[in-house]
């Protein structure tokens, strides 16, 4: 028992609930950046906070044909993404003494399929043609992504010859072959685009029945479910900006003080949010169709990657 | 006591169950209570003879039988006793589900049925224990030809005896390779017992020729594509306990077959050996999900995942050979012990979907989910029960099916380390990322299916009067989904289980300190850089996950619920505005357009009403390549030979005796040439 509820557990855990703290910063910070960009004033960078905060307090709406699914899917998508937040090697990868050899990447990306199949399941429960067009669609570009994904990450995880999280984000990309580490990063940051619901691939804004995905995925949630469905997104997509960063943006931070390494591990975090709303401003939601080809040059750089390796 | 006694009374029992079921045709119920009692009571035994095996260690017993060739050498090694345990804990739920579910054959062939599943349970447990060449492929063959007469049940639907021909011919294509594999091996090493086997070494051409012969044989009762095709047809013709028999144990007999030759009396052999399985793994999983992510005859679904899983344990039979063939032995155990634990896993929640899958039909009389909907709400613990099956065989965390996905996973991350160079890095990144293709298809695939089953509201009337399964049905779906649970949580004990049982084959000695053997930690590797899979600690984290989302709900939010209904742009929401399978599917199918090959049909009728518009009927047909590729042109050759054969069999006796005469001159002149 000892081994498993030791001190690394309750840093994961303490972790987990500082970047479900912060998720929502990072949303409302994208959002800002993205209206300065677009020269509009834009909402404040808490306003993500206040939604949460407004969503919580309203009256849920529940269709009648709705069955336990519905209510339990908010429950387990949420879990799944504290389970995530607690798994990625933010805080375990800055203080490398405390990590856990015990998480697994096949475990974080698993725990996003988790929560994606029960939204997918409450999203046809409502019995409307949105929600089954979003949940479709979720479920079509997961199946992409996940090739894509995998393809990025094994670069990282051969050279370590295990899975484990804390081994490779001791490693980190391959420093040496920086061909590969940018084959690596293009296509990490594509799956990242894709599995946050962004432009290019599904428009966060919108609630257009013919563009949006996640959202059409999510409409018939109110009140406090969509408010834990809006939380845990903020935190899957705090989470991948991480994997990304500890990953993809290698530097070396052998040696550096503590604090140092937060501070670098922030600069990264908000060059990444960087990249994301500038791409989210210059380019335009691709046709639904286009989003395979768009997938499959991710998963063609992740095997460039490794054959540059 | 001894293991003679358990396995002959075992045999025992289904021989009285065998001969005295007959006797009840006249009181169906007692016959229906007697012969699924004694199928449940002999599986149970089935698993204790597993049991003793595992306490005592391998048994072996010969009785000789006064018949030329034969005799009845039984020999109950882990590995036997392992597959036995599978078919054992499969067959008494499938037994136990018989209870009820056998009512609805009454009057319908239902005492033909009952001995037929007695047969057929008993050949399953006879193929993988006895040990003689000779006897295995009798009763080989007897599970066959029991399993096609339970396909061929319902023989008024032409589609179904279609589907068991199919089945016949493809199983006997499939029994003729085992056997010439099983000659190979008798001629050159002059034994017909499997224990003199098991140091054979041949020459590197007949090993060839016997690793072929039996990959063909075995792949063909496996279901591996482009052998698989009988499979999708007969497992949905055959009744629900049967097909989850078939598709949950069944092909696992061609599992264990693949087992007895590649590990024990093949051995080592080259690369490609492995290379080619890790190939045909691989095509098997990906077009088996996608054709099953297209299917919506609830049980051709269930049939072509059959097809995807055994993809799935075949990558990690094809990594093991790799390593086997390049010295690797631990990282040999890891990878077949992988494939060993997904066997154990399909078999439970394959089962487990068929289950609910029969429940379902029981229910609704249709098999076409496009009619089911809703159903979540009539029959709530058969949809938990299926749910707990789509999730396992989702591969979601922490159930059974992810912890095998996740040691398949870790046997092709190191696969590098046989292979080497870029090729072996490429394939390596290439097999992990069409697996994660597969999964994440498998979850896209059991969303559609216990979403159009379970969810929105019935898409029928028959849907709409469905009621809930009887209580031993469900017992037997609860049963295994706590196992399904269970498994995952175990998952460390049972990977020490299968080591002993590959360790005798491998001969690796260096995999004790391999695994820790905490009851916490699954572990891939030794190293201190490798990590582990901690279940427990997975589990931690997402209940801490779900506390807090919990305390979230509770503590600040407004408690206020209205009930509204479905937003569907002012219309009253009704049950044609759902979703369908078909759109759900329509992406994939769109994206994986060059494989599938989608036809589609739309028929619009204008002339229905002035008032209501028209009537659009809209179809879609997928192109199955293989079927179209080889099997429809091998047909046509087949049928043309038989029409030339046609010409010269015209019946007539004046005829025949002239070709008599013709072949005793072509013999005569022949035959005085020298």
């Amino acid at each position: 028992m000892v081994n498993v509820l030791d001190v690394s557990f309750l840093y994961m855990v303490g972790q987990a609930i500082l970047l479900a703290v912060l998720a929502p910063f990072i949303a409302g910070l994208i959002k800002k950046i993205k209206a300065r960009l677009q020269n509009r004033r834009g909402p404040g960078i808490f306003q993500v906070y206040y939604d949460l905060h407004k969503l919580f307090l309203k009256d849920s709406v529940v269709s009648p044909t709705v069955s336990w699914i519905f209510s339990v899917a908010p429950f387990i998508y949420f879990a799944a993404a504290l389970g995530a937040a607690a798994l990625v090697p933010g805080l375990t990868s800055l203080m490398p003494e405390i990590g856990s050899r015990f998480v697994d990447l096949f475990m974080l990306l698993y725990l996003f399929v988790l929560g994606r199949f029960f939204l997918a399941l409450a999203s046809l429960d409502a019995g409307s043609s949105f929600g089954g067009m979003g949940g479709a669609r979720e479920m079509f570009i997961a199946v992409l992504v996940e090739p894509a994904i995998l393809l990025a990450l094994l670069t990282v995880a051969f050279r370590t010859h295990s899975s484990g999280l804390t081994a490779m984000a001791g490693v980190g990309a391959d420093e040496s072959s920086a061909l590969a580490l940018i084959f690596a990063a293009a296509a990490f940051f594509i799956v990242l685009i894709a599995e946050s619901s962004r432009i290019p691939v599904d428009n966060p804004d919108t609630h257009l029945e013919l563009t949006m995905v996640h959202e059409g995925m999510v409409l018939e949630y109110s009140g406090r479910w969509l408010g834990m469905i809006v939380w845990a997104t903020a935190i899957k997509e705090l989470v991948l900006i991480i994997l990304f960063s500890t990953f993809f943006l290698p530097w070396p931070i052998v040696g550096w003080s503590f604090s140092a390494k937060v501070v670098m591990l922030v600069g990264k975090i908000l060059l990444c949010i960087a990249a994301i709303t500038l791409v989210e401003t210059v380019t335009n939601k691709m046709r639904l169709f286009k989003v395979p080809g768009f997938l499959a040059v991710a998963a063609l750089l992740g095997l460039l990657a490794i054959v540059a390796q | 006591m001894q293991f003679v006694n358990i396995y002959l009374s075992m045999i025992l029992l289904f021989a009285v169950g065998l001969s005295a079921t007959p006797l009840l045709r006249h009181n169906l119920k007692l016959a229906n209570i007697f012969a699924h009692g004694i199928a449940t009571l002999g599986s149970l035994a089935a698993v204790l003879c597993a049991s003793f095996i595992f306490v005592e260690g391998p048994q072996a017993f010969s009785i000789p039988v006064s018949l030329p060739f034969l005799e009845f050498s039984v020999r109950v090694d882990y590995l036997a006793a392992y597959f036995l345990a599978i078919i054992g804990i499969a067959g008494a739920a499938a037994s136990i589900y018989a209870f009820d579910y056998g009512r609805e054959y009454f009057g319908r062939r239902f005492m033909v049925m009952a001995e037929l599943y007695l047969t057929f349970l008993l050949a399953m447990i006879l193929v993988v224990t006895i040990s003689h060449i000779f006897a295995f492929i009798v009763v080989w063959e007897v599970m066959s030809v029991a399993s096609f007469l339970l396909v061929g049940q319902e023989y008024s639907r032409p589609a179904n005896t279609k589907a068991a021909y199919l089945y016949l011919v493809m199983t006997h294509v499939g029994t003729a390779f085992i056997t010439i594999a099983f000659l190979l091996l008798w001629k050159t090493s002059g034994s017909m017992d499997f224990a003199a086997l098991t140091g054979w070494r041949g020459d590197e051409w007949t090993r060839n020729a016997i690793f072929i012969c039996s990959l063909i044989g075995f792949g063909t009762k496996a279901g591996v594509i482009p052998v698989h095709i009988w499979l999708p047809k007969a497992h949905p013709a055959a009744p629900t306990h049967v097909s989850a028999l078939m598709s949950g144990v069944m092909l696992k007999t061609a599992i264990y077959g693949m087992c007895r030759f590649y590990l024990e009396f093949l051995g080592t052999g080259p690369v490609w050996w492995g290379e080619l399985i890790l190939l045909l793994a691989i095509v098997s999983a990906v077009l088996g999900v996608l054709y099953a992510m297209m299917e919506h005859d609830i049980k051709s679904l269930l049939a072509y995942s059959s097809v995807e899983n055994i993809g799935i344990i075949l990558l990690g039979i094809g990594a093991g050979m790799v390593f086997m063939s390049r010295g690797l032995s631990s990282f040999a155990v890891l990878a077949w012990s992988a494939a060993l634990f997904h066997v154990l896993n399909h078999a439970i929640f394959k089962s487990l979907l068929f289950f609910g899958a029969g429940a379902v039909v029981n229910a609704t009389h249709t098999r076409d989910i496009e009619h089911h909907g809703g159903l979540i709400k009539a029959m709530p613990y058969t949809a938990i029960f299926f749910l707990a099956g789509a999730a396992a065989i989702s591969a979601l965390p922490p159930l059974n099916g992810f912890v095998s996905e996740w040691l398949i996973f870790q046997s092709l991350l190191i696969l590098p380390e046989a292979l080497s160079g870029v090729a072996g890095k490429l394939s390596a990144a290439l097999l992990i990322s069409l697996l994660g293709l597969t999964s994440a298809l498998a979850a896209a695939c059991f969303v559609k299916a216990f979403g159009v089953v379970f969810l929105a509201k019935p898409r029928s009337v028959s849907a709409a009067e469905a009621h809930e399964a009887p209580c031993l049905m469900l017992g037997s779906m609860g049963f295994l989904a706590i196992m399904c649970l269970g498994i995952g949580f175990i998952a460390p004990w049972l990977r020490v289980m299968l080591q002993s049982i590959l360790i005798p084959f491998l001969s690796a000695e260096a995999v004790d300190n391999m695994v820790g053997a905490k009851w916490y930690l699954l572990g891939a590797q030794s190293g201190s850089a490798a990590g582990g899979l901690s279940l427990p600690l997975l589990g931690a984290v997402f209940v801490v996950g779900l506390v807090f989302a919990m305390a979230l709900y509770r503590v600040c939010g407004c408690k206020n619920r209205l009930s509204g209904e479905t937003w569907t742009c002012g219309i009253v929401p009704a049950a044609r505005m759902e979703y369908t399978a078909t759109g759900f599917s329509g992406p994939i199918r769109r994206a994986f357009g060059k494989i599938l090959r989608p036809r589609t049909e739309t028929v619009i009728n204008r002339n229905i009403s002035p008032y209501s518009g028209r009537r659009v009927i809209f179809e879609v047909h997928i192109t199955h390549v293989f079927d179209e590729l080889v099997y429809q042109p091998l047909n046509r050759y087949i049928v043309k030979l038989s029409r030339f054969m046609k010409e010269i069999q015209t019946g007539s006796v004046q005829l025949y005796v002239g070709y008599i005469m013709v072949v005793t001159i072509a013999v005569l002149i022949w035959s005085t040439r020298w």
